[in-house]
């Protein structure tokens, strides 16, 4: 386990215009560091704001104040198409409903991740993307497109795409709620397994208490988000 | 795994919806290409097929008419002449050459015409030559003592299968005046290649009321004035005769390719509509596709892809559509022209070789590529907008 931090969120806040001119801030987050190597889950109700602040760490939303430095770079001081590659470089991202692209195969789908980054030379990309998916259990599903796999096996291939480049932080929102708990637990399973080999930090919202068991800190939404709080939102 | 493969596969994924809209294209391109190839062979066809003669001398009646059937063979015979307008023609000190021509009947739809040698004859002001692939010309023989000799035009002796020595007539009637094939002329790119020529004496031995006239007649003469300037006098002392009238064969071209500009302008009209449907068909296409796929571009935009690559997938998108319907349309375009043409031909049109390269084809293919690609440009600019965190929500 690696004693600095990975990530650290300071002072971010994240407010959506409404139409009347005012604004409704959606998160508050005062603090919040995640250690490398580390396994943190984020747990908190619907609309407590750990998608937003996955999406903020991910640097695909921007927040309206604060910090969040991954690997030491603070994100959102880079211009857009160098925290683009920057993203691609230094974070997976394993979404709640896969989001794997339909017309590419499996394996196309976790090369696809590849092409963004210079993390993998090409020539070995092909081979990089089989040997992830074999890890996972589906050497014998390269060719298959996403309509031809089953959810537990489209869940892996997202996070084999998200293994792709090798990248020091793993988001993961809610990767097996719309699986069912056999699979979920399967999956889930493989997904820690992975990260903790090739000492990842992951920040995993869930609610599997299989997912708390494996984990490093629980951090709850509630206390985190202040904004949370105040509306009662837990 | 580069930008241009996903683009392809992209294409590949919707396979009925690019097909359709590469179709599309490439339908809107023929249309293009098979219209100016045509029109310009069309074009080309009357300027190479014309005479290299002023004046063409025939009887009262139309000017176009007179000029369509006796140099493009394209329309009836006028009306007769008498011998003896040839005669006091080639006796004129104006004239240098003066040709007789009768048109007559036709042979399996290849129209008969009757001259002597003179017509084909090199001269120095003409720019036509006739040579031999086969055989010789048919002789000039003397009026009452003709010889049926036929000479063939080179399409004429393809259409009727008709080699040296083959004897030949149409019609019951004409069985006791069979011509004689005696030779075959080289393709010369005009209405002469579809004509069956002999002499005029044999013409007259053919014609039951031509034998019973002592003054033979003829359906014109072609004049070549010994200087242009004495173009305008014979043009009006023939028009003034109540008999004949001269006309100016490239005044009639004049004519034909203003009645042609108009039908031009008229179809770059509609073909500049169909460009315009076409382009609109491959922008929603394109729109459609690109919001459909607005959660799968906000997740490689969340994956690393900079905006600049989303935007350039859906720009070589249309751009890969662009050219698969644009190189479908030129070789459609180049085959509906060639069976366009020949079409034409069989029916006694004038069309020049239809699939001539020049600038047209690069021109066409370049304006389809830029177009359609920049028919994708509002769907890539909508995909380089693509808001992430919004789209990557679960869908509901």
């Amino acid at each position: 386990m690696s004693a600095r931090s990975a990530v650290v969120v300071r002072g971010v806040k994240k407010s959506f215009p409404l139409a009347d001119g005012m604004s409704l801030e959606v998160l508050d987050v005062e603090h919040l560091t995640l250690p490398g190597g580390t396994c943190t889950v984020l747990r908190g109700r619907s609309g407590s704001g750990k998608t937003t602040l996955l999406n903020l760490i991910a640097g695909v939303a921007v927040p309206t104040a604060g910090t969040i430095r991954v690997d030491d770079t603070d994100i959102f001081a880079l211009p857009e198409a160098r925290r683009d590659r920057f993203r691609a470089e230094h974070i997976g991202y394993v979404f709640q409903t896969f989001n794997l692209l339909s017309a590419f195969s499996a394996l196309e789908n976790v090369m696809l991740a590849m092409m963004f980054a210079d993390a993998v030379p090409k020539r070995r990309q092909r081979q990089r993307a089989a040997e992830l998916l074999a890890r996972l259990g589906l050497a014998a599903r390269l060719s298959h497109k996403p309509p031809h796999l089953s959810r537990g096996e489209q869940q892996r291939v997202a996070i084999a795409r998200a293994l792709a480049n090798s990248p020091p932080l793993i988001l993961a929102d809610e990767p097996c709620a719309s699986l069912d708990a056999r699979t979920a637990g399967e999956v889930l399973a493989a997904f820690l397994a992975v990260c903790r080999q090739e000492e990842k930090t992951l920040l995993l919202v869930s609610h599997d208490d299989a997912a708390l068991g494996g984990a490093d800190q629980v951090v709850d939404m509630v206390e985190l988000n202040r904004t949370a709080a105040h509306n009662g939102t837990a | 795994m580069t930008i241009l493969t996903v683009a392809l596969k992209y294409l590949q994924g919707r396979m009925v919806a690019s097909t359709l809209t590469a179709v599309s294209i490439a339908l809107g391109v023929s249309l293009v290409i098979a219209s100016v190839l045509l029109a310009r062979g069309i074009k080309e066809g009357f300027t190479e097929g014309t005479t290299d003669y002023s004046l063409v001398v025939g009887a009262k009646g139309s000017p176009m008419q007179l000029v369509l059937s006796v140099v493009f063979r394209m329309d009836v015979a006028t009306p007769n002449i008498l011998y003896t307008t040839y005669r006091d023609l080639q006796e004129d000190p104006r004239v240098d050459v003066a040709v007789p021509m009768a048109l007559g009947d036709a042979y399996q739809g290849i129209r008969y015409v009757a001259t002597n040698s003179t017509y084909f004859a090199a001269f120095p002001w003409r720019r036509k030559t006739f040579s031999l692939s086969v055989g010789r010309f048919f002789r000039d023989d003397p009026p009452n003592t003709p010889t049926y000799e036929a000479l063939l035009g080179a399409e004429a002796a393809i259409r009727t299968g008709l080699r040296i020595g083959d004897r030949f007539y149409e019609g019951e009637e004409m069985a006791e005046y069979p011509l004689t094939v005696v030779g075959i002329l080289r393709p010369t790119r005009s209405a002469d290649d579809r004509a069956i020529f002999f002499s005029l004496s044999s013409f007259w031995g053919m014609n039951e009321v031509a034998r019973k006239m002592e003054v033979k007649p003829l359906t014109a003469v072609l004049i070549r004035p010994k200087r242009m300037s004495d173009v305008p006098s014979l043009h009006r002392e023939l028009n003034v005769s109540p008999e004949t009238q001269a006309v100016l064969p490239s005044g009639v071209l004049l004519t034909i390719f203003n009645v042609m500009a108009l039908a031009e302008e008229a179809l770059t009209m509609i073909l500049t509509i169909v460009g315009i449907v076409v382009l609109l068909y491959v922008f929603v296409s394109m729109y459609s596709a690109t919001m459909e796929r607005k959660r799968e571009i906000a997740t490689m935009r969340a994956l690393g892809a900079r905006r600049a690559i989303v935007l350039s997938i859906v720009l070589l998108e249309s751009c890969a559509l662009a050219v698969v319907g644009g190189i479908a349309g030129l070789l459609g375009g180049h085959a509906v022209a060639y069976l366009g043409a020949s079409l034409l031909v069989a029916r006694g049109g004038l069309v020049a070789n239809p699939f001539l390269f020049g600038v047209l084809q690069p021109v066409v293919l370049g304006s389809v590529i830029l177009l359609g690609t920049l028919a994708g440009l509002l769907p890539a600019v909508l995909a380089y907008r693509t808001e992430v965190a919004e789209n990557l929500a679960p869908l509901s």
